[in-house]
């Protein structure tokens, strides 16, 4: 049983979480460091909330319980992409792993480096926007119409079926 | 790095704090007996300003600060915490948001300038059956629908002047917006797939300078105000005007918390709470609520009297029913090459072909296709909230080769759909926030089914390697809570949106839709402000009130 009135999810916990946010948010191109802000934002959030620290604690200690269960050799940090993949499938619902993503899908891309990463080139109006950077510059597909269509054809607002020809029905 | 934009305001942080003044504009007593509008967005800031420009004296109520466009931040979450509507509020009922989003079930601004503040600027008319929806539609089971006290003939002319207002694109002289790179996969979809009527407006930010604010620098941050002030808001045009005439009183942070009458029945006043909760009462002459359609039926049900027993001009039983939210959905299609979705102008891209009544494709009424973009940040939190693993972060990888958009379309309303009191909820004043309680009526999901279906075919024609199907966000749009009605039992507020029940009392939002249609409301708001402002202008003269 994991003692959460220890330091041990800051420095185990860390661990075994950077390892979660891998194999649930799995982007082959990120280095470490978003996952490991990540982590920090959620032991932060837990170092606010008794019960958010009590929840991770046992959530954290339940993987490795799990993976040991599984016949794995190893612990939860030590599995491989699909093997932790399959076992975080089967605590979708827990509720440490609900609280892990909720704060992870904000913080994990909210940060500048997962940003460029993505090509996502953010703040914009300190450099006068995209005007000059490139907002218009898509060149594998002609450049459509702007303007209105003014050709022969015409929007039929009402269906011919669908104009009231008799009275409108009556509750 | 260019200078021209950049701001060369010098004064210090604490000086550019919002809600940095009490008030701002003419000092108006509290015992004087004025018009008190409650809200500062598409409605309450025309009517401020519309009103003001006539000498009448006004007093704004503004839940938010003033944030200044130098206080507008270009990041999607620093953003939100800084001017989202995020007191205590509830979903509920079986659709997702109630799931997703329990606390946040509209994504609209408290500050001044309201939801004008970040909306995207789309600015289509309602269409002339739209205002008819009983006539055209007939009696459909589980909806509650009525043609409006409103045709489309008689909206015209203030449509007319909304647009100049707003300075739509491609209407009275204005020029498109140029096809940035979202628009260009779309437009291109659009002409493949045999649409016609796509243009890159009518929408409400400048191509050109006009009317003082210049022209797009296309920063793609609409949603989170345009710090350029290209984009059209309350904020930036109406509010600034009515404060210059020396008529208005603008007191942003200050929550109306109730309305009260006279012995005869007639609205004479607005209580409000200030920034650090003192009550105050302001007198009125007439009072407008325009808080959007969440709190201005929330306003009226605590307004309960002995007169009113059941929400203050609540006869009919349709305060707070009628909830409507748009019909939506958007999809994010990927390919193999860069599209970089998110610069530019947000929503500058329409579709109108799938906007009209045709019952051939299983529903009644009709939708826009608009382009749409979010930055990682957002797309994170709301392409399919609460989704991990290989799926989700396929859909987050492609992110540079992604192009989106948005289908907005008519929901029906349906007395269900309603806004209460929640008992058990508090704001941070003690009172009772509001529920929310929604549901899909089956028209509206053949209507998104269909309109997915258009989406992908559009997305598939020019390539696309796979699409998301995005569920509604927390609604944008909200409409129909205290709607306008020939009859006093069949809605709230009459043809000019004045109460049925309160002389003096107008109803000046999106809440006196009769009918939600298939275009972006706000333009449609703004009309129905210009004329209401005429209405009341005209009865103040007369000596009615």
């Amino acid at each position: 049983m994991p003692d959460p009135t220890t330091s041990s999810v800051e420095t185990d916990g860390r661990r075994t979480l950077v390892r979660l946010l891998r194999a649930a948010y799995p982007h082959p191109r990120f280095p470490d460091g978003p996952y490991e802000r990540t982590a920090d934002a959620i032991l932060a959030q837990a170092a606010d909330s008794l019960w958010h620290r009590l929840v991770l604690t046992e959530g954290l200690a339940t993987l490795d319980a799990r993976a040991a269960a599984a016949g794995e050799q190893a612990d939860f940090a030590d599995l491989d992409d699909e093997a932790a993949l399959a076992l975080l499938r089967g605590v979708e619902d827990a509720e440490f792993f609900v609280l892990i993503r909720g704060v992870a899908v904000v913080s994990l891309y909210d940060d500048a480096e997962v940003h460029r990463l993505l090509g996502y080139e953010g703040p914009s109006f300190e450099q006068g926007g995209y005007l000059h950077r490139g907002f218009d510059d898509l060149d594998w597909l002609p450049t459509p119409r702007i303007e209105e269509y003014d050709g022969p054809d015409q929007l039929v607002e009402v269906a011919p079926d669908d104009e009231p020809t008799t009275a409108p029905t009556q509750a | 790095m260019t200078t021209d934009h950049v701001d060369p305001d010098q004064r210090s942080d604490a000086e550019r704090l919002p809600s940095r003044q009490d008030h701002y504009g003419a000092s108006i007593g509290h015992d004087e007996e004025v018009v008190v509008i409650v809200g500062s967005g598409a409605g309450g800031g025309t009517l401020a300003y519309e009103l003001t420009a006539k000498g009448i004296a006004c007093v704004v109520l503004e839940a938010g600060p003033y944030l200044m466009p130098e206080d507008y931040e270009n990041d999607e979450w620093a953003s939100f915490q800084q001017m989202a509507w995020l007191d205590a509020r509830t979903a509920s009922g079986p659709y997702r948001v109630a799931r997703d989003f329990p606390n946040l079930p509209a994504w609209v601004v408290k500050a001044v300038g309201g939801s004008t503040t970040h909306w995207s600027g789309a600015t289509p008319r309602f269409r002339a059956y739209e205002l008819k929806t009983r006539t055209y539609y007939g009696d459909i089971d589980g909806a509650n629908i009525l043609d409006w006290p409103i045709t489309l003939e008689e909206l015209a002319p203030y449509y007319d002047r909304a647009e100049r207002a707003i300075g739509s694109t491609h209407r009275h002289g204005r020029p498109p917006l140029p096809a940035n790179n979202n628009y260009k996969v779309f437009a291109n979809g659009a002409e493949q797939v045999g649409y016609r009527f796509y243009a890159t407006g009518p929408y409400g930010t400048n191509a050109e300078p006009y009317d003082g604010r210049p022209a797009s620098i296309q920063d793609g941050f609409n949603f989170q105000g345009d710090k350029s002030t290209a984009k059209w808001s309350t904020a930036v045009r109406e509010v600034p005007r009515a404060l210059r005439t020396g008529r208005c009183d603008l007191r942003p942070g200050s929550q109306a918390v109730q309305i009260t009458h006279d012995a005869r029945g007639r609205a004479n006043a607005v209580l409000y709470v200030d920034k650090d909760g003192s009550l105050h009462r302001q007198a009125a002459a007439v009072v407008c609520v325009a808080g959007n359609s969440i709190e201005t039926p929330r306003l009226l049900l605590m307004s309960a009297s002995a007169l009113h027993p059941d929400g203050l001009a609540n006869s009919s039983g349709q305060v707070g029913r009628n909830y409507m939210r748009h019909l939506t959905g958007s999809v994010y299609a990927r390919f193999d090459k860069p599209v970089h979705m998110y610069r530019g102008e947000t929503m500058a891209g329409i579709i109108a072909d799938e906007a009209r009544q045709d019952t051939s494709r299983g529903f009644v009424g009709g939708y826009y296709l608009e382009t749409l973009s979010l930055g990682p940040a957002f797309l994170a939190a709301f392409v399919d909230p609460g989704e991990w693993g290989p799926g989700f972060t396929e859909v987050m990888d492609a992110y540079e080769n992604t192009a989106g958009l948005w289908i907005v379309g008519e929901d029906l309303p349906q007395e269900t759909n309603r806004v209460t009191l929640n008992a058990s909820v508090k704001d941070q004043w003690g009172l009772p926030a509001a529920d929310v309680w929604f549901q899909d009526h089956p028209n509206d999901v053949a209507m998104r089914a269909h309109g997915f279906s258009r989406a992908d075919m559009l997305y598939e024609a020019v390539g696309a390697l796979g699409v998301h199907h995005t569920p509604p966000y927390p609604a944008t749009h909200n409409l129909g809570t205290c709607r306008l009605s020939e009859r006093a039992e069949d809605g709230v507020a009459d043809r000019w949106g004045q109460a049925h029940d309160v002389p003096g009392l107008f109803i000046s939002d999106g809440s006196q839709m009769t009918s939600g249609a298939a275009a972006n409301p706000t333009l449609t708001i703004v009309a129905l402000a210009i004329r209401q402002a005429e209405y009341i202008a005209d009865r103040l003269a007369k000596g009615a009130g």
